[in-house]
């Protein structure tokens, strides 16, 4: 791009109408996203290179390793590792059984409604997240819910099984309440895409349902589905108000002891909480990395 | 016809209370390249997919090689497909798509290998084994979606409207190519099109479809020159309609406005009075007198269109505009619009339609 | 085929049960406020009480600016791209992205640090400067969503020949991107607008670290202390949803259908 910024000096003076305005390059052409630019570096990247940054300063703000070793004790290990398992857990029961209702809704041969209604209620529940989403699941599996309470009825008492909402399982199934929806309204253009004569043609070629499965239509929409894993698991890897709002802090996952150190300090060292941030967008970074990574080496037939 | 490798017999199919193809018969020889031929919706597809097993017919049987395949599924009749839009796999390369059919059955890799490189070589495309669908042009794609159907040896190839996603000059070199193809191979085959001109100049037989039957099946001259009903003449070619009244059965005399030409021999049974439907093809008539013309019309020039060699006049006959062909010559101008004309025919050459 | 459809409806029942028992559970449980009925006193009371409606109306302003905010950000930077600096689309889509990938609380803690009150830049030292970055936070939430919305809407119709035939006949930008481009972008722009409004109303981690008197941390402090008023609250927020989804359903009818494609 060097030969653009050469013409752009000498062209600036000038007051051009739009349409030479393109034969002029570098200046003008980039005021239009600077305002853009400006926003994301103020607001989005250098918030979070300030805290990567802190994350490997001490108190004086020379570099040192010490926070994220800091990492590895007890309470915030604990942490990260319940917030791993959440998040793997519902990202994974999450794309599984969302796929399972966009196959059954797109292939499934079901009436035409059920596809409309799937897909505007995923669109809804998708979003339905936050503090009302554990309050609709306390109301339900919390002591006193109406599942609860008719299972108890029955002679079921879940409580007595060890099943509590404010733990792992309780976490996960919650969150699957907005997973499984999000699956749901990616992936479903995707098996749109899977055209009906693919199936056809394997067909005549002598292939089974499954060969077919196998050979074409996991290939091809293995790609989206990976990567809608992936945003799953950044989405309940980040999300706190669900869980701060169903089980207080007594479910240790890492966005609450970071919001608890954000509120308070109470790690009593400011650097620490820098680290547990730079240890989440590590582990969500990683991820994404995996997933550019695998796309592009296995991917050669996506245009 | 006595031992038909391919009898579509008594075939009818319904989609709940419509009835798309009804009572439709067709016998085709070992090694014939058949045509479907119809407007859109007429049911050449459905009769296609019965064939290659996505449809169950509602009645009927079909029969391969003498054996029943009516309630066999697709994947066990061993037909070779290729779609209107490719449906090649986009996640496999050219040489694996036409691997497929050879690795679900099972076949050896340096087997498959070699009919691959074989089929590519068919389709005169072998340098392009290891590129993906994306990278071919839509003619390259549908050559290597012909190979894919090939490849496995299947007993009869089906071809739905293979040629209508190409522009005009891959379509006619495509559809040679698949012709010689089939011709090499011997393969039965059945290509579906609405593209008369398409199905005239490649097929060994046409089945002219309209409403889910079989109207007529013949030798693409015999369709073209002796159609069988009032759908199939208008449907092939180019046709011009007049209305005739019989005024005399027993000479063959059929009057047109005020005037009357012979028919003999032609009337079937028409008594007098009765109206007919007379078709000549524009190839027929010849502006002014022409040795060996033995009727004659006259009417008035309503349009001339310049086509380049040719020049296509229509004559004002009665309600009626009749289009004929003349050669451009350049010593003889045009005829001028509103001129009174006289066309004449070979009364041999009307077709009396029922 | 056959058995397929069967397991295709065992399927969709058992989903369809999964998302509607705890929208009936949570029904029923707020409608037993009164001991020995079914009435509707949760709802009641909690639309009385003068902080839901005060932290509602501050979470509708701040959804409102967040929304004019992000349209003058995303609609010119998503033309120009199309228009002059495709270069630029993967690096501009990345950015975008990015806030799916850092979760909000990290953003806002650096917030927290960059911008307090002893920083070039005290946004926290004033209410305004806290509120302020309050709509940007949610801004930078609502991104990857607006972006999309805007980007899909520009797609399909085609800017660049719009915009030419803008030109040819002597409009200028403010004229090109107000009255050709805004108004056939209007309804990417308005589900944009809508999903954003659902994201934010009931936000609760930046709302609640920049400790801001909004809808969301008023909810869990409702959740905290009382028994039955969540329960409604959580109703009210699912219909408040699925009204914005509901818009935007509708607003894709009227889209303009892609120029490019045949059907
Ligand atoms: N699965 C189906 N359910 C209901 N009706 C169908 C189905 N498939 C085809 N039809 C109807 O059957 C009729 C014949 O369809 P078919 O696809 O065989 O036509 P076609 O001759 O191939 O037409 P075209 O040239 O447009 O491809 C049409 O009226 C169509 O609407
Ligand atoms: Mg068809």
């Amino acid at each position: 791009m060097t030969d653009i910024s050469l013409s752009g000096p000498a062209a600036a003076g000038k007051t051009l109408p739009p349409a030479q305005a393109s034969a002029m390059r570098l200046p003008t052409q980039w005021l239009g996203v600077a305002p853009f630019i400006i926003f994301a570096l103020m607001f989005l990247i250098l918030p979070t290179l300030y805290l990567i940054l802190g994350a490997f300063q001490n108190v004086d703000g020379a570099f040192t390793l010490e926070n994220i070793v800091e990492l590895a004790q007890p309470t915030i290990r604990a942490a990260y590792w319940i917030s791993i398992k959440v998040s793997v857990a519902s990202s994974l029961l999450g794309a599984f059984i969302g796929l399972a209702i966009a196959i059954a809704i797109v292939r499934g041969g079901l009436p035409n409604w059920t596809r409309s209604a799937t897909l505007t209620f995923s669109g809804v529940a998708s979003q339905f997240a936050g503090v009302p989403l554990a309050f609709a699941f306390l109301a339900t599996l919390g002591r006193l819910g109406l599942v609860t309470v008719l299972l108890r009825s029955v002679g079921v008492d879940l409580y007595q099984y060890g099943f509590n909402v404010l733990s792992f399982w309780g976490l996960t199934l919650t969150y699957l309440y907005f997973q499984i929806p999000l699956m749901v309204v990616i992936i479903t253009p995707a098996i749109d895409g899977i055209r009906k004569e693919w199936g056809e043609a394997a067909a005549t070629l002598g292939a089974t349902q499954w060969q077919y499965w196998r050979m074409v239509v996991i290939p091809v929409i293995w790609p989206s589905f990976l990567g809608t894993v992936i945003l799953l698991f950044a989405n309940s890897f980040g999300a706190i108000a669900t869980a701060y709002a169903l089980t207080g802090s007594s479910l240790n996952i890492v966005p609450i002891v970071l919001y608890a150190q954000i509120r308070g300090d109470v790690l009593h060292n400011a650097n620490l909480g820098y680290a547990i941030a730079f240890g989440m967008i590590f582990i969500t970074g990683l991820a994404n990395i995996f997933y550019i990574w695998f796309r592009t080496r296995s991917e050669r037939w996506l245009k | 016809m006595a031992d038909p490798f391919l009898s579509i017999q008594h075939v009818k199919k319904a989609f709940g209370p419509t009835t798309v193809v009804e009572d439709f018969n067709l016998d085709i020889e070992r090694g014939e390249f058949v045509s479907f031929l119809g407007p859109s919706g007429c049911g050449k597809t459905t009769v296609l997919r019965m064939v290659a097993g996505f449809e169950e017919p509602t009645a009927g049987s079909i029969i391969v090689g003498g054996k029943d395949v009516t309630r066999l599924k697709p994947n066990q009749r061993n037909v070779g497909m290729v779609f209107q839009a490719y449906a090649l796999f986009p996640n496999l390369t050219v040489a694996q798509n036409v691997a497929f059919g050879l690795k679900v059955a099972g076949v050896a890799k340096a087997e498959s290998d070699r009919r691959v490189a074989e089929m590519l070589e068919l389709i005169k495309l072998p340098q392009m084994g290891d590129r993906y669908p994306y990278q071919l042009s839509g003619g390259q794609q549908q050559r290597v979606a012909l190979a894919r159907a090939l490849a496995p040896k299947p007993k009869l190839l089906l071809l739905d409207e293979p040629l209508s996603a190409l522009d005009a000059k891959v379509r006619v070199s495509l559809r040679d190519e698949i012709r010689a193809i089939q011709k090499e191979l011997g393969i039965t085959t059945i290509f579906v099109t609405h593209d008369q001109e398409e199905a005239l100049s490649i097929s060994d037989r046409i089945a002219v479809m309209y409403g889910g039957k079989a109207e007529q099946v013949g030798a693409p001259f015999e369709i073209y020159n002796r159609p069988a009903t009032k759908f199939v003449a208008n449907f092939v070619g180019t046709l011009n309609v007049l209305e005739g009244v019989v005024s005399d059965a027993g000479s063959g005399r059929v009057r047109i406005n005020a005037e009357e030409i012979g028919l003999k021999g032609k009337l079937n049974g028409s008594k007098t009075g009765d109206t007919l439907s007379l078709a000549l093809r524009p190839e027929a008539i010849a502006l002014g007198p022409r040795p060996g013309h033995d009727a004659t019309l006259s009417g008035e020039i309503a349009d001339v269109h310049f086509l380049g060699s040719v020049i296509r006049v229509r004559v004002g006959i009665g309600g009626s505009k009749i289009s004929l062909d003349t050669f451009n010559n350049s010593s003889t101008p045009p005829p001028n619009v509103g001129d009174k004309a006289e066309i004449s025919f070979s009364s041999g050459d009307v077709l009396v339609l029922h | 085929m056959k058995s397929g459809k069967f397991w295709a409806w065992v399927t969709f029942i058992l989903g369809a049960a999964y998302f509607f028992i705890p929208l009936i559970a949570t029904m029923e449980f707020s409608m037993r406020m009164k001991r020995g009925e079914y009435s509707f006193e949760a709802y009641r009371v909690v639309l009385g009480d003068p902080r839901f409606q005060e932290s509602f109306t501050f979470s509708v302003v701040a959804a409102v600016f967040t929304i004019i905010l992000g349209v003058l950000l995303v609609v010119p930077t998503a033309y120009w791209i199309r228009l002059r600096l495709p270069q630029l689309r993967p690096v501009v889509e990345f950015v975008t992205l990015l806030p799916l990938v850092i979760p909000a609380i990290v953003i806002v803690f650096g917030y927290i640090r960059m911008y307090g009150s002893n920083s070039p830049l005290p946004f926290l030292s004033s209410d305004m400067g806290t509120n302020a970055l309050l709509v940007i936070g949610y801004a930078t939430l609502a991104l990857p969503y607006m972006y999309r919305a805007v980007d899909t809407g520009l797609r399909t119709i085609d800017v660049r020949t719009l915009t030419e035939a803008a030109q040819i006949l002597g409009a200028g930008w403010t004229t090109i991107i107000s009255r050709v481009i805004l108004p056939n972008v209007l309804i990417a722009v308005l589900s944009g607008a809508f999903l954003t409004f659902a994201i934010v109303i009931g936000e609760f981690t930046i709302a609640s670290l920049l400790n801001r008197p909004a809808f969301g941390p008023y909810l869990q402090n409702i959740g905290a202390n009382r028994a039955y008023e969540p329960a409604a609250l959580a109703i009210i927020a699912f219909v408040i949803t699925w009204g914005c989804m509901s818009v935007i359903q509708v607003l894709s009818r009227f889209a303009p259908k892609s120029a490019n494609r045949p059907n």
